[in-house]
């Protein structure tokens, strides 16, 4: 990652934090109850600094794709950043817990991503080529589709984590419909 | 892109490529296939220089994306720890509330 780009990265501590609880989440999954004790306890006491840092840096990094994707015009920086305040308060709601913030970060990160990626490609795929422009390399074209597809799952896998987490916390069971069709 | 010398003559050939096979195609000799050369050459650069400007613009590119990358890495670990610590366990993929003993 070029140097400018540093900023955009968790700091050291936050990842040790983070290796720390991911080592203990798949020792108290594996059903070590002394793991799953630590775990609440760094749950408590260190997650909800890491969940600020990691926010803090998600922001950071929105700001970084805007300008790219705005290509310098001040206008379309102002528009994509309102648009996100708006994203960021349909998506979190009321009252969201400090995970619920991070989740909800991470979705419109992932979306800005994929907006990104959806305008560089379509401008590619144009039936009519404006004058003077040249069309991408195919491989170029392909390494762009896959970088699109990785975002699209992203985007997608980071709304699920946000709706589970929501499921779950409120502890309320999922919806379910039954529909009944007589056949004659 | 070759030249090939007979008999003291230099005669131009390409390379083309037809699916999986090369084929190599006779341009011509002297001072017209020496013209058509010093083009080719210099359309092989700039075709040279478009692979590497693409190639920069990738790496541009993925160093953008990398940040999202990280947080949402982050994001999965924290979310993982939070519902283990909450009592929740995975059965199949899918996330349940641990029976308490």
């Amino acid at each position: 990652m070029p140097e400018s780009l540093e900023r955009y990265r968790l700091p050291a501590e936050v990842q040790e934090r983070l290796e720390e609880l991911e080592e203990l989440s798949e020792k108290a999954e594996e059903g070590d109850k002394e793991a799953c004790r630590e775990l609440k306890r760094a749950v408590r006491e260190s997650a909800p600094a890491v969940i600020a840092r990691a926010s803090d840096v998600s922001r950071r990094a929105q700001h970084m794709l805007i300008e790219t994707a705005s290509g310098g015009s001040k206008l379309t920086q102002y528009a994509l950043s309102g648009r996100l305040d708006v994203m960021r308060e349909e998506i979190a709601g009321d009252n969201p817990t400090p995970l619920e913030v991070l989740l909800t970060e991470q979705v419109v990160s992932c979306w800005l991503w994929l907006t990104l990626f959806d305008v560089l490609n379509s401008a590619q795929f144009q039936r009519k080529f404006p004058d003077g422009a040249k069309r991408a390399s195919p491989s170029y074209l392909r390494h762009m589709v896959k970088l699109q597809e990785s975002a699209h799952r992203r985007f997608i896998s980071s709304i699920q984590a946000l709706a589970r987490v929501r499921k779950l916390q409120a502890g309320t069971p999922g919806v379910q419909f039954n529909t009944q069709i007589n056949l004659r | 892109m070759a030249w090939e010398t007979r008999n003291g003559r230099s005669y131009y050939y390409r390379s083309v490529r037809c699916g999986d096979e090369v084929h190599k195609v006779y341009v011509g000799s002297g001072e017209l296939a020496r013209i058509v050369h010093e083009r080719d050459v210099i359309s092989r650069a700039a075709e040279e220089h478009g692979r590497q400007e693409e190639r920069r613009e990738l790496e541009r590119l993925e160093a953008l994306c990398a940040p999202v990358l990280e947080l949402s890495e982050a994001a999965e670990i924290l979310t993982r720890a939070h519902l283990i610590a909450g009592g929740f366990r995975r059965h199949k993929g899918e996330w349940r509330r641990a029976r308490i003993p």
